[in-house]
């Protein structure tokens, strides 16, 4: 069989799904944000599989900025949820409820 | 290749790195004062922004940068707001313990997003531009490491965030993978053959969601009311203005520029989000006790309005927007400098802690009181003949399409139940009887300046718009509309 774009299209969507299955049913604040990378690294592999079978290699740049901007929201994001675990020694959302209506 | 046209983002930036390189060499107690050096700088790039020349349309980096009326329009916008947020930040020095010139690098690092933001022409650089602003406010919204409030609304702000960019990389890979190229201008040229493909569909449906959730807009709301509550003052006021009218401007160019074909096909659904966001934001804002919650709120309904202009589809609408959006900048950063000032000793933002400001300091009472009236949109203020020109420009296509007379019902409705919130803070201010203190609140000079002048803003652009007018007209003709 020969493996075409449509193939590396579906995984990337199936893998966007997960991770937004993840993100939607698990609790721990550290899966959530494992589920968001995994849907940003879906949409990396689409633009490297479309840049690939098109002979375009502005699809690859994107990819570039995509992991360099995933690289720093993880930076940061991993430095917010420590500070919140040291505050409120939990790393749960449904924890997070000091705001209500 | 001209690089010299982001010579504004340029000196934004090396602004924020000179403060950070300041504070090393600055003693503890004189570093607050950095932020009205900050306020200072930005007010001399503000002057210096209009030696430039953007009646023509200039590219840069390939076509992604793109320097017209529309951008100039917005990033003095940017501008004029991170002006008043520095200021209100060196109000809030005190309630930051440690880091307040980090604070200021961050809030210019934000204003370079958004300035960026202004000029994006590839949907590589909406991507990149909107990452900056929002990495920016993860921090910004989580300042106050000691106040529970404070972090929560970081990490909620953080995982929404996460989501919703998430969910715009992948649009844009899908559009990228329809059209083979990211660039608005090539869209815009490309479109006849890829219009009806439903990948394309798909991928702009999930860009739209990403910016959706940037200016807040129904159903990608969830997270405003809880984040503007629980950042400290300054952030949820430059979320409120910089942030949203950020997302407006790309959507504007996402929209107009590079799927103009699309977006006329998607006016239905554009109504439909508008009317609902109005609604849904002037509902819940109702039985609101605390202050920066219920500004949420009406942020949310704001962002409704705004969504007016664009389903409009004309420079009629998009003009509007754009006069909204400088009526909204005074009447939102007065009413935030206000809380900032007042709320010092009140733990919570309660609409009580404004009770019997009138008696305490009159500048700040009258301040709140003419951005609550702008807000709800009572002539003469900005808030009044900004809604009054949205209406009209969608009561223009009223003709065509029956659908848009419900939406301006639906708008009118909204109004009508935002005096009800509106003017029960105006009602603390001047007749409540339980003022929990009697002293006169001291006023800084460069606070009692931004207040003046946000409410000479408020003032003017109410009662002589056309200045403001003819702007927005001459930087909507840039929107292929």
């Amino acid at each position: 069989m020969q493996v075409g774009l449509q193939h590396y299209l579906v995984v990337s969507a199936l893998l966007f799904c997960l991770g937004l299955l993840g993100v939607i049913a698990r609790r721990n604040l550290l899966i959530i944000y494992m589920s968001l990378e995994l849907m940003l690294n879906a949409a990396n592999l689409a633009f490297v599989a479309v840049s690939r079978f098109n002979g375009n290699l502005d699809g690859q740049v994107m990819v570039f900025f995509i992991i360099t901007v995933a690289a720093a929201e993880v930076a940061v994001g991993l430095a917010l949820i420590v500070a919140l675990y040291r505050k409120r020694q939990t790393a749960y959302v449904e924890d997070l409820t000091t705001m209500k209506l | 290749m001209n690089a010299t046209l982001t010579i504004l983002e340029a000196a934004v930036v090396m602004l924020g790195l000179v403060i950070l390189l300041l504070d090393l060499w600055m003693p503890a107690a004189q570093r607050r004062n950095l932020g009205y050096a900050a306020a200072a700088v930005v007010g001399i790039i503000f002057a210096g922004s209009f030696l430039i020349d953007a009646s023509q349309a200039q590219y840069a980096f390939g076509q992604m940068y793109v320097m017209d009326s529309l951008a100039l329009f917005f990033k003095r916008f940017f501008l004029l707001a991170a002006m008043a947020v520095l200021v209100m930040s060196v109000e809030f020095a005190d309630r930051i313990p440690t880091g307040i010139s980090e604070y200021y690098a961050l809030i210019l690092f934000a204003l370079s997003g958004m300035m960026f933001a202004a000029s994006a022409n590839d949907f590589i650089l909406v991507f990149v531009a909107l990452e900056l602003i929002t990495i920016t406010f993860y921090i910004l919204t989580s300042f106050q490491r000691s106040r529970l409030p404070s972090l929560e609304a970081g990490v909620k702000y953080l995982i929404l965030g996460a989501l919703s960019s998430a969910f715009m990389v992948y649009g844009i890979a899908l559009v990228f993978g329809a059209a083979k190229t990211t660039n608005f201008n090539e869209l815009a040229g490309a479109i006849r053959t890829i219009v009806g493909q439903p990948v394309y569909l798909l991928g702009l449906l999930l860009v739209l969601v990403g910016l959706g959730f940037k200016i807040a807009a129904f159903p990608f709301q969830i997270w405003a009311p809880d984040v503007y509550q629980g950042s400290p003052a300054p952030t949820t006021a430059f979320l409120a203005v910089g942030s949203k009218a950020a997302g407006i401007v790309l959507l504007l160019r996402v929209l107009f520029s590079a799927v103009p074909e699309v977006t006329a096909n998607w006016t239905k659904l554009l109504m439909i989000v508008s009317g609902v966001t109005i609604l849904y934001g002037n509902l819940c804002a109702i039985p609101q006790r605390n202050l920066k919650r219920l500004l949420g709120y009406s942020s949310i309904a704001h962002a409704g309005y705004m969504l007016l202009g664009v389903t409009a589809m004309s420079i009629a609408g998009s003009s509007a927007i754009l006069y909204y959006l400088g009526g909204y900048l005074f009447t939102v950063l007065a009413a935030f400098t206000v809380i900032c000032v007042v709320m010092r000793e009140v733990e919570g933002d309660d609409i009580s802690g404004v009770a019997g400001l009138y008696q305490r300091s009159p500048l700040l009472a009258v301040a709140m009181t003419l951005a609550m009236v702008s807000l709800a949109g009572i002539p003469p203020l900005a808030g009044f003949f900004g809604k009054f020109l949205l209406l009209k420009a969608v009561i223009e296509k009223g003709a065509v399409q029956p659908m848009y007379y419900w939406l301006i019902g639906a708008a009118l409705v909204g109004v009508v139940i935002s005096f009800y919130y509106y003017l029960g803070v105006v009602r603390a201010i001047f007749w409540s009887k339980a003022a929990e203190s009697q002293t006169v609140i001291p006023l800084s000079r460069p606070v009692r300046f931004s207040l003046y002048a946000c409410i000479a803003g408020m003032l003017y652009l109410g009662i002589f718009p056309n200045t403001l007018v003819n702007a927005a007209i001459q930087a909507s003709k840039a929107l292929r509309l």
